[in-house]
């Protein structure tokens, strides 16, 4: 009703096995490294993940248009491939320049292009369209993907950075994915609503939204409408 | 000079908002069956202050460790009843079901909501330890007030909590929450009405759910 899935029931599917796979493989090594690891460790992971991502990040702020966005994000990859041992710590934080991801999703919706439909993937889980395209863009584009064809270092960094990735970010939502699972009636459609309003919150940068925006997108039926129903 | 303009103006402005709030009971009277809307007074209390108020609270009710769990959702539910228009928030998270059933049946919806949301939210005030609440400032979009406010913590970045708010009856109620960015009246919009998408429209279908889940 509200998100646009014409692939519902395959999408049902595949975040079933999403599930399933993630139960038997991710989630558990997410729940060792969350019980395991100290926080000064998940800290540097947590640094050394973003810090792959940051080649990225500034090629999209320059898509977007965006020079000062993109010459600090190039910025703290130099600083903190450098100062700070391979990205493991974030110095650049430290010099108030902060981390924003901008990745080419968030570009082709910046020149206004929508979600599209929405789509579980393999593995990765929640996506549209748009992201799926830009999950591809960003692959190609990414120095890390042909730099691994060239150099065994820069391969083990990239496989290294890959498992890490997954590892921290699954990390990182475990409780409050916990949590809805626990909690929701349905986790699909709780899920892909989440999916799409966290997308457009990271498109807008985190500013304030004028919400209108956000409903307009999918609603069907807003505030107004029910105040007016209720005061029928 | 800016406040001493300000102050130039505050008089004859006080004074018209005496004056109107004068003759507002007149007003009425003459106009008597017409519209009451076109006479607007301002709230006994500000967006902001509401929500300072819920939070205080909040705090002083929910936080008690040695409150029972089902007690301490008894409390979240009852400061619902007393901040939210659960009326208006039972409807929009329906979506256009609403329109398929009765008004007992909204009423009976919004009290398995309220338990709904205390079930999930109400034991999270026990594990509050140097967390700190700030309100800050409201911004105004179209017919609601948004008050922007911040939960810190002593352990990672704060979280931006916003609360949307509707003046009713001279009043502000709260009809939204967005904890960075995600609603919680849209989420849970969405969530429904795919449930009851799912099974075939049929409304009775979530409240089945939400019985289950709350033991109501």
């Amino acid at each position: 009703m509200s998100d646009y899935d014409p692939i519902e029931p395959v999408n049902r599917v595949v975040h079933g096995v999403n599930g399933a796979v993630d139960f038997m493989v991710l989630y558990p090594a997410a729940m060792w490294y969350r019980d395991i690891a100290p926080q000064p460790v998940k800290t540097a992971v947590g640094s050394f993940v973003r810090n792959l991502n940051e080649p990225l990040n500034s090629l999209n702020a320059f898509l977007q248009g965006d020079p000062d966005q993109g010459a600090a994000s190039l910025q703290r990859f130099i600083m903190n491939s450098t100062l700070g041992f391979l990205g493991f710590n974030d110095v650049a934080a430290d010099f108030g320049i902060e981390y924003r991801r901008e990745d080419f999703g968030q570009t082709l919706a910046h020149y206004g292009i929508g979600g599209g439909p929405y789509i579980v993937l393999p593995l990765l889980g929640p996506s549209n369209l748009r992201d799926t395209t830009g999950i591809a863009v960003d692959y190609v584009a990414n120095p890390l993907t042909w730099g691994a064809e060239n150099s065994d270092t820069i391969n083990a960094l990239y496989w290294g950075g890959l498992g890490a990735t997954a590892l921290h970010s699954r990390y990182s939502t475990i409780n409050q994915l916990n949590e809805l699972q626990k909690s929701s009636i349905d986790y699909y459609a709780a899920l892909r609503s989440l999916y799409r309003q966290q997308r457009n919150t990271a498109i807008r940068n985190g500013t304030p939204s004028p919400i209108s925006e956000v409903e307009d997108e999918s609603a069907s039926f807003d505030f107004d409408e029910a105040v007016e129903a209720a005061s029928e | 000079m800016i406040a001493m303009l300000k102050n130039k103006f505050a008089i004859p402005a006080a004074t018209a908002v005496l004056a109107l709030a004068a003759a507002w009971p007149l007003t009425v009277n003459a106009a008597n069956n017409t519209s009451v809307e076109v006479v607007e007074i301002a709230a006994e209390q500000s967006a902001s202050a509401v929500i300072q108020a819920l939070a205080d609270q909040a705090l002083a009710d929910l936080t008690d460790q040695t409150l029972s769990d089902d007690v301490r959702r008894k409390k979240f539910v009852a400061l619902m009843d007393r901040y939210f228009e659960m009326d208006v928030v039972s409807r929009f998270v329906l979506g256009r079901y609403w329109r398929s059933i009765s008004q007992e049946e909204i009423s009976e919806f919004a009290t398995l909501l309220q338990n709904y949301l205390a079930l999930n939210y109400a034991n999270q005030f026990k594990e509050l330890n140097g967390e700190q609440f700030v309100v800050g400032n409201e911004t105004q979009n179209n017919k609601d007030t948004f008050v922007n406010s911040q939960f810190v913590r002593p352990d990672g970045p704060p979280v931006s909590i916003v609360w949307r708010m509707r003046e009713f009856d001279n009043e502000f109620k709260i009809i939204d929450v967005s904890i960075e960015g995600l609603s919680m009246g849209i989420t849970q919009r969405d969530e429904f009405t795919s449930v009851i998408q799912q099974n075939g429209d049929d409304v009775s279908a979530l409240t089945k759910a939400l019985k289950a889940k709350t033991g109501l």
